[in-house]
């Protein structure tokens, strides 16, 4: 007599358990389409279509994309594609040599060079560009102590300058995608290179191959990230001098009457390019089976490095994190102590007082109280749509849905977040989402989707290469010795991917912090971000506590980041933790 | 003791884009019987233990366990309501829990207190030789070691149905024996229904109770180990379960099912089920023990089962030595003696009539 769990009639089963799987899937799918796909459609048919958004008389058209291809808009997008393309090879680079040497070396003061990546990436690109400026601005921090610098001035307003400081916000999105990988790959790789006559360099070359996945996802980000990057171009873009798309963009959004047409245009283009680099370096993957993780997977030792080795690594990595975050950190504090910068006094002097006025003054401290609470609540249901989307995305299954959403992933990626943001005031501006009671336009609550929504792809992004590693195997495992889905994914799939999910709330909790675009356009009336209210100072020439609150909200994200990973190595079991590590 | 399930399979079908993994496959499988489903790469093997376990789901057919269906159209009971285990090829350890904790993990679906939980659990672990390593993960553990687990985490919730999908293919040549007698041990005392993929025909003769060739995503054959050795119904089915040589020749007569075939000047008598005519062009397979040396003196002639050939290669093998034997019809492998003849040697071979088939020659596709 055969025995089964449970005595419901297995037709019954069947069908609750394809109800449930239904609704769990039309949810998701609301979810997506709510936040990416509508507002995403709705804006870009504009480019085609500016009557169906009142935009214009035509129902369908292409004279939306005439200015695109001539005068500024072309030269915009040309420079945009250029900055991608140098800012997308350089970071990868950069960020696969510091993950080597800090995961698989024992080069000294790995933790500290971990941290200083974290903190990199908390630095939103403004912040890092309004650094480079106040140290060399005219009446910057240089020219206080007597010392002017009109070369590296002129070189900070131009390709040069804007390619650097984009490089170096690229640097932690490529480091922590590859450094993910790069824990969850044994050293018996390695091992196999050395035994068959392969030196170091034949090794690192092998092991870079297989971690191709992550290195496209970095270089796929980064460059997305750079064309779509407007706190750089908010500082340091400028019609006259070098100008890039999304400035671009933002002088016509600003322009009266508005351009939306165009502005959809150009976003049509922008987002073209980006799917094109996304689809080459899928294309590049295609066949290619990267799986390495599993129970069989043995902790990495690290390379032994000389003296030399470790002294010439070390070097490296403090001239690079010095240019990278050094630079910018030195010139938000020195301008956030020194009393009078930006004013017309002639004496200066060091002080705290400007950290005071923060903490003392709701006006100045409001900000980022609301963006911490905005954050926060973005990156947590960020991080769990991005895990059931990367899930989706790596599922051997290639099915409609999983193209559909890798569709609707990449697309988004690549929409700058200030034509991200007038998506969605066009979208909950419709009359028919006011009918069907979204009145969510001004409200606190659609500028949190619309962060959810811009912080989704990327994130999802990130955890695509660690869901790469994890073996069909384990999962199936847990089916078959009595676990449900859910189940399956609490008891194992979580635990498996927890660190690389810690990173990846991180990553989005300090992007959401102080995001620039979506706070500008979105933020409610008696609601403004950081990002707002840091312009608005610094717009009143306040720079000291302009650049106090800059500092506070780093050491704040700062603070955060180290309680979740304190957290996790306080009170994750110890089996998560082992998970990736190296023993030296 | 577990009640074991019965598995039918009946015309199921499943297909990647092109590929067909399983074409109309059928199969009935009894309660708590050790069946061994043999086959090369792609003979759908997998599939079908995958579908079974409800991990992946047949484009058409039905699939029940006992009584109940658990895969036809919409239905598909999900693999943690079918009451069975599986030991994977990769072990599919969970590498952030301990081999207990592995082994824990899959009692949960038996609302078990802790206390007999940790019982059935060192239990267990002893059994499998591991009561020392309950406390290590997966990393810290030899492939061995880690099979083993995956082994006491399949029988130790005492499933009904018990699937292992090549669970010892990755593992060295003792290692494999000394499982593999554990595996059938186990496997028995708990009472459960085993279902068994190999592609290795040794593994699938010393574990099963029946077993039963695939090709292609079809069942080519499915019986008890003897009959699949001594009576396989296919050139197919014979060469996947060991051969020592195969010749083709010409049917001289058909005598109470022995064949006497014609090779080209010497005879050989060989055992079949078909009903050949005079002339008709055959295929004469030889099992691996076959064949033998004939005493030096013996003269070939015309004698039936009588072959002249020259040793190849001879390789030792513990007892005794085997050979390698060129004769003008073809090579013959796997002739034992205990006395090594030395290569290029002159020798005559004689074959056993019980351990030679005759089929068609038309028939032979592989």
């Amino acid at each position: 007599m055969t025995t089964f769990e449970h005595s419901i009639p297995i037709g019954a089963r069947a069908s609750s358990f394809i109800r449930g799987k239904i609704s769990a899937v039309t949810f998701f799918w609301f979810l997506i389409i709510a936040l990416l796909v509508a507002p995403i459609i709705l804006f870009l048919s504009v480019a085609f279509s500016p009557r169906l958004l009142d935009q214009g008389n035509a129902w369908f058209t292409f004279m939306s994309f005439r200015p695109v291809f001539k005068d500024i808009f072309y030269i915009s997008l040309l420079h945009s594609v250029a900055l991608g393309v140098a800012a997308a090879f350089f970071a990868s680079s950069i960020a696969l040599t510091v993950a080597w040497y800090v995961l698989r070396t024992n080069t000294p003061a790995r933790k500290i060079w971990n941290g200083c990546i974290f903190a990199l990436l908390l630095a939103p690109s403004y912040l890092i560009a309004l650094g480079w400026e106040r140290i060399f601005e005219r009446g910057g921090v240089l020219n206080i102590f007597g010392i002017d610098l009109p070369i590296v001035r002129n070189l900070l307003y131009g390709p040069v300058g804007m390619g650097m400081i984009l490089t170096f916000k690229g640097i932690p999105f490529a480091y922590l995608v590859i450094s993910n990988a790069m824990r969850g790959l044994g050293e018996e790789f390695e091992q196999a290179v050395r035994v068959h006559g392969g030196s170091r360099w034949d090794a690192f070359k092998t092991m870079s191959t297989l971690l191709l996945p992550a290195i496209w996802s970095g270089v796929a980000i980064v460059f997305a990230e750079t064309i779509s990057d407007f706190g750089v171009a908010s500082q340091l873009s400028s019609p006259g001098r070098f100008s890039v798309a999304t400035f671009t963009l933002y002088r016509a959004i600003e322009s009266i009457p508005v351009l939306f047409p165009v502005c959809a245009a150009v976003s049509v283009v922008l987002l073209a390019l980006v799917v094109l680099a996304l689809l080459a370096q899928s294309r590049a993957l295609r066949g290619r089976s990267f799986r390495v993780l599993s129970g069989r997977t043995r902790p990495i030792s690290r390379q032994q490095l000389s003296l030399r080795s470790k002294i010439l690594s070390s070097g490296g990595i403090i001239f690079l994190l010095g240019i990278t975050l050094g630079v910018p950190v030195f010139g938000a504090i020195s301008a956030s102590m020194i009393r009078g910068l930006g004013s017309l006094l002639s004496n200066y002097s060091i002080t705290f007082d400007n950290y005071i006025r923060v903490l003392k003054s709701p006006l100045l401290r409001d900000p980022l109280i609301f963006s911490a609470k905005c954050a926060a609540i973005t990156a947590c249901v960020a991080v769990v749509l991005a895990a059931i989307s990367s899930r989706m995305l790596v599922s051997t299954k290639n099915s409609t849905s999983k193209k559909l959403l890798d569709f609707f992933l990449l697309a988004a990626v690549g929409l700058p977040g200030i034509v991200f943001a007038a998506g969605y005031i066009f979208a909950y501006n419709l009359p028919i989402a006011q009918k069907l009671g979204f009145h969510l336009y001004g409200t606190v609550s659609l500028l949190v989707l619309a962060y959810i929504a811009t912080a989704l792809p990327s994130t999802t992004r990130s955890l695509v290469g660690n869901m790469n590693q994890f073996q069909e195997s384990l999962s199936e495992a847990c089916r078959v010795h009595g676990s449900t889905a859910f189940r399956t994914w609490i008891s194992v799939v979580l635990p498996l991917i927890a660190r690389p999910i810690l990173a990846a709330w991180c990553l989005t909790y300090c992007g959401t912090l102080l995001e620039l675009p979506v706070s500008q356009l979105l933020f409610p009336p008696n609601h403004a971000p950081l990002a707002v209210g840091i312009d608005r100072i610094l717009g009143n020439y306040d720079f000291g506590g302009g650049t106090a609150i800059e500092v506070l909200a780093i050491i704040s994200a700062l603070i955060v980041v180290g309680i979740a990973f304190g957290l996790f190595e306080a009170l994750a079991p110890k089996g998560w933790k082992q998970l990736g590590k190296a023993h030296s | 003791m577990t009640t074991g399930h019965s598995i039918k399979v009946k015309n199921a079908t499943k297909s990647y884009g092109a590929l067909t993994a399983l074409n109309d496959f059928s199969i009935d499988i009894k309660p708590e019987k050790f069946t061994v489903l043999l086959g090369p790469s792609g003979s759908g093997k997998s599939t079908l233990i995958r579908s079974i376990a409800g991990i992946e789901k047949i484009d058409s057919g039905s699939i029940f366990l006992g009584e109940n269906e658990v895969n036809r159209g919409p239905i598909n009971v999900a693999p943690e309501k079918r009451n069975l285990a599986m030991v994977f090829q990769d072990y599919a350890l969970w590498p952030h829990l301990t081999a207990a904790e592995n082994v824990a993990y899959a009692l949960k679906r038996r609302k078990l207190d802790d206390h007999k939980v940790g019982k059935r659990v060192r239990d267990i672990l002893e059994r499998v030789g591991l009561g020392e390593k309950g406390a290590n993960y997966p990393h810290q553990l030899s492939g061995g070691e880690q099979q083993r687990v995956a082994l006491a985490r399949a029988i130790v919730a005492r499933p009904a149905l018990l699937l292992f999908d090549e669970p010892l293919s990755n593992l060295d040549a003792d290692l494999r024996e000394r499982l593999r007698i554990e595996i059938a041990t186990l496997t028995r005392e708990s009472g459960a229904t085993a279902l068994y993929i190999t592609h290795d025909q040794s593994e699938a003769f010393a574990l099963a109770d029946r077993i039963g060739v695939l090709r292609a995503g079809g069942l080519e054959q499915y019986d008890t180990p003897e009959n699949i050795y001594h009576q396989p119904s296919t050139p197919f089915v014979a060469r996947f379960t060991g051969l020592g040589g195969s010749f083709t020749g010409s049917v001289v007569e058909v005598v109470k099912g022995v064949a006497t075939v014609d090779l080209g000047g010497s005879f050989l008598r060989a055992r079949t089920n078909e009903k050949f005519k005079k002339k008709d062009v055959v295929e004469v397979l030889l099992r691996p023990t076959a064949s033998k040396f004939a005493a030096s003196n013996t003269k070939v002639g015309s004698t039936p089962n009588l072959l002249a050939g020259k040793v190849l290669d001879t390789a030792y093998r513990g007892r005794g030595y085997e050979h390698l034997v060129e004769t003008k019809f073809g090579p013959i492998a796997s002739i034992f003696d205990l006395k090594q003849r030395a290569r290029g040697t002159n020798c005559t071979i004689e074959v056993d009539i019980q351990a030679s088939m005759a089929f068609p020659a038309t028939k032979k596709v592989e």
